[in-house]
């Protein structure tokens, strides 16, 4: 209120407790006999609160992480050139690379400093879809970046799950889900112990609470690493 | 007056503009992050958690629908939502590579402090610099009024008014998120 100037002027302080002492009384003695200013200052009560709240979560970013969040980002969404589908042959070449899984391969792709790719190839239960993996910086923790495409939509309680396969082995790297385009670039931290010599990839489309499995019926996505 | 408005950003964003994916990022990635090594308990994918959500907004900014609901808001959803991703990612490695005896991690943000947090990011973007540097200095960097004081070189009684004039500013956006920002 224009009458109490000097008093509206403290409340910001004064409900952060940060006031001398006589300022205070004083702030005091004047909200016990003016309602306006003592809603005043239960607002601006309730701003400090929030900001309270909100400092107690935010904590600085490592300053490396700028760079790394920010660099080499893909073109936005809305620009992206649209990709043709693939040919029939080639998904079903993709689906046949799947389903035989279990075959052996040499040498590891990811040791000695190299960085490995995938392109992923729809099977037919995303014939649309398309997707590339990249493994990066190969020191004993690898980021994979994984950007996918056209994948179907989730419904309730499903998700996407990437997998590497070696022979008969088949482990988790990680889940995801899409946004309503079916796309997404997701970052995943994999050990260079847990990709090893492991070559082949596939995403399946899992639905919580069933146990995820690498299943071929379940595969939408897959690929072979190449050393790039 | 205040500085570029998220909405505004975001648009450049849309149009390819790093540099105002940049400025979000000053704006949000420390909410972001807080949220990551709260909810994730893993300053490594806290950091993941960062990187997914704005690696989202540069992809998605083009659909981003200023109508439907405020940047905060929007990248709030994205947070909690590749912060459920990463819980699920760590529960999948924890029973594929080793068993796992972690902890069960909960929902990101039961309590919905997280989404308020957006909301008062969001609306300290909206305060003119004057306004929220001062609330930056008392809330973030711990200060008194009187330290304020002294590091500013501003009289203490002028940082008391200001302070409570920056606080109502934050209290009006708050209160009408879509008004236009006070510039007391």
């Amino acid at each position: 209120m224009s009458e109490h100037p000097e008093t509206r002027d403290l409340l910001g302080p004064f409900v952060m407790d940060d006031l001398d002492p006589a300022e205070e009384r004083t702030v005091r003695e004047h909200l016990e006999g003016c309602a306006p200013c003592r809603e005043e200052a239960e607002s601006l009560r309730l701003a400090h609160e929030r900001l309270t709240e909100f400092a107690a979560v935010v904590k600085t970013p490592p300053p490396h992480l700028k760079d790394r969040a920010l660099g080499g980002m893909p073109r936005p969404a809305a620009r992206r050139s649209v990709r043709s589908v693939p040919p029939s042959w080639l998904v079903a070449a993709a689906a046949a690379l799947l389903v035989a899984l279990g075959v052996a391969y040499g040498t590891s792709l990811l040791g000695g400093g190299e960085v490995a790719a995938a392109t992923l190839e729809p099977t037919g239960r995303a014939p649309e879809a398309g997707g590339e993996l990249s493994v990066e910086s190969p020191t004993a923790n690898s980021q994979a970046r994984l950007e996918v495409w056209n994948l179907p939509r989730l419904e309730e309680g499903e998700y996407y799950e990437l997998w590497f396969g070696k022979g008969e082995g088949r482990i988790s790297a990680g889940t995801f889900t899409v946004d309503e385009r079916g796309n997404v670039t997701s970052y995943m931290h994999i050990t260079q112990e847990t990709v090893g010599d492991y070559q082949r990839v596939g995403i399946t489309l899992e639905k919580f609470p069933a146990e995820p499995r690498m299943d071929s019926a379940r595969v939408v996505l897959g690929g072979e690493l190449r050393e790039s | 007056m205040a500085e570029v408005e998220d909405e505004i950003l975001v648009r450049r964003v849309a149009a390819g503009d790093g540099r105002a994916l940049g400025t979000l990022y000053d704006r949000y990635a420390g909410l972001v992050y807080g949220a990551g090594t709260r909810y994730l308990g893993d300053r490594g994918l806290a950091e993941d958690l960062v990187q997914d959500v704005f690696a989202s907004v540069w992809r998605n900014a083009g659909g981003f629908d200023p109508s439907r609901a405020g940047f905060g808001t929007w990248v709030y959803r994205i947070t909690r939502n590749r912060a459920t991703d990463l819980i699920r990612r760590r529960k999948a490695r924890v029973r594929t590579v080793d068993g796992g005896s972690l902890p069960e991690p909960g929902e990101p943000d039961p309590a919905g402090d997280l989404a308020r947090g957006f909301d008062v990011a969001a609306a300290l973007s909206r305060l003119t610099p004057a306004h929220r540097e001062l609330l930056v200095l008392a809330y973030f960097d711990g200060l008194s009024q009187r330290e304020i004081s002294t590091r500013t070189d501003t009289p203490l009684g002028t940082v008391k008014s200001r302070t409570t004039a920056a606080m109502r500013a934050l209290r009006d956006i708050l209160s009408d998120p879509d008004g236009s920002p006070t510039d007391e």
